[in-house]
């Protein structure tokens, strides 16, 4: 286990973060309070559902922040990254065509469902039937198909 | 197979005679004025009073008034009747059996049709002579409105409902829908209804509407306080004993056998109202512009809500200030306004979207009129985006200018501070290597001010102290006048100087005391600052900023501009709300007087009802009496 450092002789995080750093403070409480929602009287499949949406959205946060705005410096983004801000995975299908708005990760794990098939949030509105709402099982996701 | 017979009605104004011209009041209604003899009348003057209809001093525009597309849906004039009469008579004679043809033809008269089309709105004296109140207020705008209804066999929630201007449309109260077209799915069932129709009118039967059968709702009694029951709905159409049996698939055309009293037959029924189509603006003919679903749903809403309780107080005014939207701001303003504000509130550009929104109430974003002249809140993201991306570029130039004056300066400080003669820069340095000035901060990596420029400084400023003090003052005099009067007049202070002279080591030279009395002597010797703008450079700078400010102010004034229209518009509604409601209790009032049954009432009805074929005016007239 590696050792805990304390505050004092911890590196300073890079230059820049201290601009975007309240935001990462209110994300970071809005994680917290959704850990801390008692989830008895939701279904159990929705329990996760804030989580995964909170950290989507952390994710886009610096996504944008790097790559569309290039408000943060490389190394910002790589530390914010290491220490677990955003999900660097996630991250990395954003760039490919076709998953711009990705919701999770879960939603392409076709292994997972039973028909080998991405989740129902991937399907473009277009295709959907005329006014079919949907609201995907793993992290209740309303569709993020590209071209919607 | 079906033969026009309807006769021309009087309903053509005649021209006025020379000297009168016509004018609007601003109650909306029109009247005559003639400037020769000062002389104004709402009775439109006329060589012959006999073929004036019987609103004659109702608002009603010349014929030739149509609504204007441009103007706002309610401030439009509303058609007139008599002109929907000349429409109707100009109407070519081809068969309309064929719904095809029909709805062909409609599209066509459509666009004129339009601004009534959904109008079921007014209580619809249009036709009405009305009683001596009714004259003494401003007229009603004559609306199209439900007036018979009739159940499609086979088809099961859809009803066909014929308007008081002999048009149709179809209606489905489960869905509640409705649509001037006839839908494909029911068209056969509405020919063969049109067939049954007509045979019932060869064979004299009495028409559809009379017939059970084709009510598939139990008929309610004809009482005004049943039909505003919104939910309970369907009224049986029973003593509809007019004349639009024949009218084809679309309200072109108006066949009927007696001709002049289907302007007048509202006397007879005056409680048609069906709290029918609410909705219909929506699926009407794609002819229609969006002023004219815009008036529609104004006008259903009314209706919906007069419907409800006539003296409700709190009318609904949303779907109306939907209306006002005509935008005076063009598309790139809306979007400079909303940057304004942004920069305006200091919102950190850094925030995410979702923060802007979260905290809207907090910051003040949703209260500034700005924050609407967007209307989408997609719009609102891409220019917030944009926004943030150009701040925080302009934020890192800022800093990064900042930074590039600022590791002299308290270097230099410090120099003057503990530099001696009796230190080589390498003791220096050791013993100070835990200064900050004296270490590369991370804050200054990328500067190329390191150990080497330090050293440099540091050689040149222990060689300086050996000069004599009168050589160090003549250098800093002349490091002074090399300052250009702009950054260093007798404004400025000691405290305050421009950076040009603190990273200069000729500042450091002398001994701090005497150095800052002898730059106060020589401020105090300096003239004021020139007139802002001699500076070729900076003139430049101040014509950006002016123009900025200018097209700054520009779209302030616009959107101003704006607000007061929306304003104004939203005035006006509540005005001609006050005044249909008003208009609306009038009529109830009149319906109970009608519905008080003495022992000659039908009687009466009777002679009324022979009545209608005399001419309108005399008609009024004696009910006025």
């Amino acid at each position: 286990m590696p050792a805990i450092r304390p505050a004092s002789k911890r590196k300073p995080p890079p230059e820049g973060f201290a601009d975007i750093e309240e935001d990462l403070l209110i994300f970071a409480n809005k994680m917290k309070d959704a850990q801390n929602t008692p989830t008895d009287n939701i279904p159990k499949h929705q329990a996760k559902w804030p989580i995964f949406q909170i950290s989507h959205q952390r994710s886009r946060y610096i996504y944008e922040l790097y790559y569309e705005k290039e408000a943060i410096s490389k190394q910002l983004y790589e530390w914010l990254l290491k220490n677990g801000y955003a999900d660097a995975m996630l991250i990395a299908k954003w760039k490919k065509n076709g998953y711009e708005k990705l919701c999770c990760l879960r939603c392409i794990q076709t292994k997972e469902t039973n028909f080998n098939s991405t989740c129902i949030c991937r399907v473009p509105k277009a295709e959907l039937k005329e006014g079919q709402d949907v609201q995907c099982v793993s992290c209740g996701c309303r569709g993020c198909a590209t071209g919607d | 197979m079906l033969r026009s017979t309807y006769k021309p009605s009087p309903g053509a104004l005649p021209p006025l005679p020379p000297g009168w011209t016509e004018h609007k009041a601003p109650t909306g209604h029109t009247y005559y004025y003639n400037a020769a003899t000062k002389e104004s009348t709402y009775k439109r003057p006329g060589v012959t009073p006999t073929p004036t209809p019987p609103a004659a001093a109702s608002p009603f525009g010349p014929p030739s008034v149509s609504p204007v597309p441009g103007a706002h849906p309610l401030a439009a004039a509303p058609m007139n009747p008599s002109m929907s009469y000349l429409q109707h008579q100009t109407v070519p004679s081809i068969n309309l059996s064929d719904p095809h043809v029909a709805n062909a033809f409609m599209a066509q008269y459509a666009q004129q049709n339009q601004p009534q089309s959904g109008g079921r709105g007014g209580f619809g004296a249009g036709g009405r002579g009305g009683n001596q109140q009714q004259q003494q207020r401003p007229r009603p705008q004559p609306t199209d409105k439900p007036k018979a209804k009739v159940a499609i066999l086979g088809c099961e929630p859809w009803f066909l409902v014929y308007t008081k201007y002999g048009r149709r449309f179809a209606y489905n109260p489960v869905k509640n829908a409705s649509y001037w077209r006839i839908p494909e799915k029911i068209l056969p069932a509405v020919i063969e209804l049109d067939k049954e129709r007509i045979r019932r009118k060869a064979a004299g039967e009495p028409p559809l509407e009379e017939d059970p059968k084709y009510q598939s709702h139990e008929k309610e009694e004809e009482k005004k306080v049943e039909a505003k029951e919104a939910g309970s709905g369907q009224q049986g159409g029973q003593e509809e004993t007019h004349d639009y049996d024949s009218s084809e698939y679309e309200e072109v055309e108006v066949t009927d056998d007696e001709g002049a009293d289907h302007h007048d037959d509202d006397p007879e029924h005056p409680s048609k109202r069906q709290p029918t189509t609410t909705e219909d603006g929506n699926q009407g003919p794609i002819e229609f512009t969006e002023d004219d679903f815009a008036a529609q749903l104004a006008m259903m809403e009314g209706e919906g809500d007069d419907c409800m309780d006539v003296d409700d107080p709190e009318y609904d005014f949303a779907a109306q200030e939907e209306n006002v939207d005509e935008e005076p701001l063009s598309d790139t303003d809306a979007r400079l306004l909303f940057r304004d504000l942004l920069s305006d509130l200091r919102i950190n550009p850094y925030s995410p979207f979702q923060k802007l929104i979260d905290e809207g109430d907090k910051t003040g974003v949703f209260s500034d009129p700005r924050y609407t002249v967007l209307t989408s809140m997609r719009a609102r993201r891409e220019v917030y985006d944009e926004w943030s991306r150009e701040a925080i570029q302009a934020l890192k130039e800022a800093r990064a200018k900042e930074e590039k004056k600022d590791p002299r300066i308290p270097y230099l400080a410090f120099l003057q501070e503990h530099a001696s003669p009796k230190l080589y820069w390498a003791e220096f340095k050791r013993k100070h290597r835990k200064e900050d000035v004296m270490k590369d901060s991370p804050a200054h990596h990328h500067r190329t001010f390191n150990d080497k420029e330090r050293e440099k400084l540091y050689r040149e400023h222990i060689n300086r102290l050996k000069l004599p003090q009168s050589q160090l003052k003549s250098d800093l005099k002349k490091l002074l006048e090399s300052v250009p009067l702009r950054q260093l007049n007798n404004r400025s202070s000691v405290a305050s100087l421009p950076s040009q002279i603190l990273t200069d080591i000729r500042y450091i030279s002398l001994d701090a005391k005497t150095r800052d009395e002898f730059i106060e002597g020589y401020i105090q010797g300096l003239v004021p600052p020139p007139e802002a703008g001699n500076d070729a450079g900076g003139e430049e700078e101040d014509e950006v900023l002016r123009k900025a400010r200018e097209e700054r102010r520009k779209r302030e004034k616009a959107l101003e501009e704006r607000e007061r229209r929306v304003g104004e518009e939203k005035r006006r509604q509540e005005k001609k709300l006050a005044f249909e409601r008003a208009r609306l209790r009038e009529e109830e009032r009149e319906l109970q007087r009608a519905m008080v049954v003495d022992k000659k009432g039908l009687q009466s009805q009777l002679a009324v009802e022979g009545k209608t074929e005399v001419p309108a005016p005399k008609e009024e007239g004696e009910k006025a009496e």
